[in-house]
Formats: structure tokens, sequence, C-alpha cells
């Protein structure tokens, strides 16, 4: 199927990625020759998004605002087969890294990925990253306005914004165009809210200075209600304040967060509107014409309205008990009748979380071309997307996903962990995260069971800048090192669900690998035995406290 | 029980330029993927020639630096921290090539 409906690369995009390409193919080939030395070859393949890590080296492929097209997608899988071990591991950044990329390859990867307008810039750097946005957009059934128009107005403004290539620090915003925000923008640099005010006028809620890391900071409101068409000078007069005041002394508190922290959000506010008044009605605004012209790039797909009842599906829902928890926990409601959002499980039981092999990803792209309008999206959460799926193909898709063992019914529930590469892969890690998840994957791997367990989210760090989220996970586990043991300190009550964002609190002294599956299990038990009805892990959590759990924890370890 | 990490015993190890592998200097002065070929450094000072010598001849190894290891009766080397001993035998799990594999 045609990917006419996506925005496609103009020629200003094409000419500078093949610039690029060319550039980087002359750095490699300097590099190899000895021309070059790894000091002053470093910055320019991290540019390119190519990142030494433990084993390899990993090129981290930019996927903007999570969306791509089955061709795309295929060309992925190509890539991993040619040049790296035929498969990719998709991030909670919604990229895609490949981890055994070989140097002399690299700019052949990137020139295979030019072929279908993707690339690695912004994957690094202190720039700002690639934008990320709810993973149903141009979906949700919740959705005020499609956020990938303003991450793709965002991502044109940024790409090699001269000012902004040399920021204090990395900077990431995130979009969502829905009250149930999914990209969790209060724990972003920026967050961008779309929502509706009392006017009917559509605008921004801007949040800043949240983020995990070091320090998990949750963002505050920088201005409650911002029209759309001054989103550019907003976000420029945002970033000249933190490029003026945000701290190059200290690699630790170089984030905008801790300016956010450090001055107060009123005073950033007051130096914001003093910069955006003189900029806001420059060539910044947003003309209605350039809106609509990268709106109609997102438009919908031409859906028409199908049956919501289907009895073939009704009958298999009541024959196959796993397809019935399928229905329940892997489909979301879509803004046309008779269809719905799949999310495709990345978790099977046991299995590294986000990881998909070649054959995997082009069994998808197929999928997403049969039943989905060639569209995929990746979440966050690891997972991937089919955004339009009409009901009466849900048996055909469930069999053809299962035939790929990405079925598992499992999303949102204690098995649709969300892992970073930790030690296995990462350079930067003090103790692993993908084994722990596979135990507890494994250990939980009952689909019953995890039905009845419900909602709770599991995320796991392998260091302290929390890739895998841990500080919001329902559950999360990061990943420490004493004195060469890795150790791994659980806390509770984390959340990224809008208006309940939390950072969660730390339970006690860190445990030992062998002992997380009991520990987890310890969690559970004290749930299902105080929970009431209707009550998820974290909502029992909120209501009797800690210290309930502690103790079952610290009984059992 | 805690380890020693900052053992005696060195050996120097690298990331291979054209490919990022694990690498180890050897006594013939190259590169090489095998842990069981490095030269072992007995002492400080020893050590600290050891990596001035391999970062002579990193033309092809990035970033040449010591990993402390241990030495069994039959002179067996293996890394003390988790992370070297990552590093030197590969990932802990199995790697979804297994199920490449299983769905090519
Ligand atoms: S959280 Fe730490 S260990 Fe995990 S990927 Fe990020 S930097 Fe690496």
């Amino acid at each position: 199927m045609p990917d006419t409906h996506f925005y496609r690369y103009d020629d200003f995009d094409r000419a500078l990625i093949a610039e690029r390409i060319d550039q980087f193919r002359d750095q490699v080939h300097r590099r190899l020759a000895g021309e070059l030395t790894e000091e002053q070859f470093k910055p320019l393949r991290l540019t390119n998004g190519l990142y030494l890590q433990l084993h390899a080296y990993m090129l981290r492929i930019a996927i903007p605002y999570g969306t791509l097209s089955a061709r795309q997608l295929r060309k992925l899988a190509d890539i991993s087969r040619k040049f790296d071990r035929g498969y990719g591991h998709f991030t909670t950044r919604q990229n895609l890294q490949l981890n055994w990329i070989r140097l002399e390859d690299a700019p052949d990867a990137l020139a295979a990925l030019a072929e279908v307008d993707m690339h690695a810039i912004q994957t690094s750097g202190n720039l700002i990253r690639n934008v990320t946005a709810d993973h149903f957009a141009g979906a949700a059934v919740d959705e005020i306005e499609d956020p990938r128009i303003w991450c793709e107005i965002v991502r044109q403004w940024s790409t090699l914004h001269p000012e902004f290539s040399f920021l204090p620090r990395k900077f990431k915003i995130a979009i969502t165009g829905s009250p149930n925000d999914r990209a969790a923008v209060r724990v972003h640099d920026v967050g961008l809210r779309l929502w509706r005010n009392d006017q009917d006028e559509v605008g921004f809620e801007v949040i800043v200075g949240g983020g995990l890391g070091r320090t998990p900071l949750i963002g505050k409101t920088l201005r409650d209600f911002l029209p759309r068409d001054e989103l550019l000078a907003y976000l420029e007069a945002t970033l000249r304040v933190y490029n003026r005041y945000g701290r190059r002394d200290n690699l630790y508190k170089a984030r905008i967060k801790i300016l956010v922290h450090e001055l107060g959000v009123e005073k950033v506010r007051e130096e914001v509107e003093a910069e955006f008044a003189a900029i806001k009605d420059s060539a910044l605004r947003l003309a209605p014409e350039t809106i609509e012209a990268i709106a109609r790039q997102f438009a919908p797909p031409p859906l028409r309205a199908k049956r919501t009842r289907v009895p073939e599906v009704e009958a298999l829902r009541l024959e196959d008990r796993d397809f019935a928890l399928w229905l329940k926990s892997n489909i979301a409601p879509h803004r046309v009748p008779g269809h719905v959002i799949v999310t495709v499980s990345l978790k099977p039981a046991g299995a590294p979380p986000g990881d998909a092999s070649a054959a995997q990803m082009e069994g998808v792209a197929d999928i997403a071309d049969a039943y989905s309008q060639g569209e995929v999206r990746v979440s966050h959460e690891q997972n991937l997307v089919l955004p339009h799926v009409a009901i009466e193909d849900l048996p055909a898709v469930y069999r053809a996903l299962q035939r790929l063992g990405f079925a598992e019914a499992n999303v949102g529930k204690i098995t649709d962990i969300i892992a970073c590469p930790g030690l296995d892969y990462c350079a930067l890690a003090n103790a692993r995260s993908i084994p722990v998840a596979q135990r507890i994957s494994a250990h939980f791997a009952d689909l019953a069971r995890q039905h009845d367990i419900g909602d709770l989210k599991i995320k796991i760090s392998g260091c302290i800048n929390a890739c895998g989220h841990h500080h919001v996970g329902h559950i999360g586990i990061l990943g420490v090192d004493r004195n060469g043991v890795e150790l791994y300190q659980i806390t509770l009550g984390g959340d990224v669900d809008f208006g309940r964002t939390a950072i969660g609190t730390i339970i006690g002294p860190a445990v030992t690998a062998d002992r997380v599956v009991e520990a987890i299990d310890a969690l559970v038990a004290t749930y299902l035995e105080s929970r009431r009805d209707g009550e998820r892990f974290v909502d029992t959590y909120r209501r009797i406290g800690a210290q309930p759990f502690k103790d079952r924890v610290y009984a059992a370890v | 029980m805690a380890k020693n990490l900052s053992g005696d015993l060195q050996v120097v190890s690298a990331n291979r330029l054209v490919d990022g592998a694990v690498v180890f200097f050897d006594e013939a002065g190259y590169w090489t993927e095998r842990l069981e070929r490095a030269v072992v450094a007995r002492n400080r000072s020893d050590a600290e020639a050891l990596l001035e010598h391999a970062r002579r001849r990193s033309f092809d190894a990035v970033d040449p630096f010591l990993v402390a290891v241990s030495e069994d009766e039959e002179g067996r080397i293996e890394p003390l921290s988790l992370r070297e001993k990552i590093r030197a035998s590969g990932l802990t799990f199995a790697a979804i090539a297994a199920e490449a594999v299983r769905y090519a």
C-alpha cells in the first residue's frame, strides 16, 4: 500500500541527508586510514547516531514521532539483516537501535535508511532530540488534534538549528494531542499538551523542566494556554533562556529541569515571556497555510465506518481464551466506527523487551499493509502499534501476530516491562536490565494470572540515567553497583498518567539479582490481599502506603 | 563478599576500531579477541608500561584501558568486574538471534 498520506521529506531534507552521509563516509574512511584520531572522530560519529557500546558500535535510528510506514519498517528489517545481526531494539525514545554495526558499514546503513527518508540525526548531542508523540496519534478516540503535525513543525524548526546546536545539555520534547497523555509530557524538558479552552480554541499547555535521570522532577506549567501559531516563537524563547542561563559547569546540573528548579518556574516564565514578547510577531509566527500544508500530510487515511459487532470475532472470543484476553489488553478504541488500534506486544514471555528480529519486523510490515493502511507506530513502552485495524480483521491480525510470536495479551500488564539495554550492551550501565526483565516476565507468564493482577507497569533501568523510566514505574527497578555486585533498588508508586504523574519512592535497601523476582512476587501478593474492587496496583499502594509492601518484601528476601 | 577490583594483575583491553569488538593486547603487540592470549601485567608499573605500549599500537583499536583480572592455578585469567566479564564473554542472555532463526 502506498504511504501517500505520510509527510514526505522535501528536497531540502533529502539534499541535507545525502550531503551528511557523504561527509560521514569520508570521515569514516579517514578514521580507518588513521588520519583522524578517536578524539577527533567521536563527535562526528555521534552526530550520525553511531555510539560505541560494550561489544560493538550501535546505530541509533530516529523514528520521528514514532511513526513508520510498512515500507520503512521493511527497510529497517533489511538493514538489520544486512548490516547487523538480524534484529533491533525499539527504545523508550521511540527509536530503533542496532547493536552490532561495523564502523565501515555505517555509512552504507545510513544510505539505505535515506532511501526511505530516515536518518540518525538528532539522536545524540546537546541539541533538540527527536521529538516524541502519542503513539496512538491520528487514531485515538480522545484526540483533539494530531500531535504529529506539531512534532513535524518542531522537527523542521529544530533540525540543525544553528543557535541550538550547542545547548548546555540534550533537550527532549514530547507532544500529546489527547487528554489521556500517552507521551509522558510531564517528564520531558518541554512537554506540550493540546487542549481546548472555554472559547473552543485549541492551544498548548507548555510544561517545562520535567525529566528523570539523577534528579527526577515533574515538569511545571510554564504557560497554561498558548495559541498554536505562537508555538515556535515560544519554544525559541524558552530555548534561548535555557541557552543563556542553563549551567554548563556541571554535567549533572545542566538540564533545564535544574534551571527551573533553581530559579523557580515564575522567574523562568518571566524571562521566557520577555524574550517571547520580542519575537512573537517575527517570522516564527506560523502562518495558517504552513500549518495546513503540514496538517495535510497527516490527513487521516480514508477509513469508512464498518461493522462494530462482528459475529466471527464474537465466536472466536468465546472459544479462544487468549484471543479474548488479547482483545481486552491489546486493543484500544479508534475514532472511526468499526475500527480499533492494535498494540503489538514486543514482550513475549521471557524475551528481551522491545527486541524484534528482521523477520518479525517484516511480518509486522506485511500485517500493516494488509490491515492497517500501511502504518505502524513505535510506542515509548517499547511496543509497536497498528493504528487503523478494522474489527472484522481482528482474527486474521491476531493469527498473523501469533505466527510472529507477537500476540501476547499483556499490554499494560506485569510482563509488559520497559527495560533499558543495561549492562549487557550499554557502556554507562551499572547493572543488567534485560535478564532481570526476562526473569520477571517468565515468572509471571501465565496470562490469566496477569489479567487477574491487572494493570501494573514495571520499568527497569541499568543506571541512574533512567532510560528505562524506572522513576515512573508503578514498580521501578534501578540497577546499582555496590563493590562490583549488581543490586536492584525498588521504587513504588511512580506514574506517568496525566494529572497523576509521580516519581516513585524507594522502599528500602537494594536486593540482589536473584531476589528481584521474589521481591516482585511479595509486592504483588501484598496488593492482591489488600486491593479493593477496581483498584489497580498503584491505587492500592496510594491508599495503604508503602509499609505493608515493605514488610512483605523484606520478610521475603 | 566484595572483591578487590583494583587487583594487581591487569590486562589491556580496547574495542576494535573496525567493528567495536572487544579486544585484548597480546604478547606480540597485536589486538586479539581471545582473553587467554592477553599479556598480563603483574604490578602497577608493568601495567602502566603495558598500557603505554598498547596506546602506541592502537591505530586499529579504540581507547585502550587497564582491566583488573584474577588468575587461577592453571593460569586462566578472568576479569574481576562484572562489566569486564560481560565485555569479555558477550551478552549474558540469548539475544533474539534465536528468535530470528525461529521466525526466519
Ligand atoms: S539507563 Fe543507564 S544503563 Fe540503561 S541504557 Fe540508559 S545509560 Fe545505559
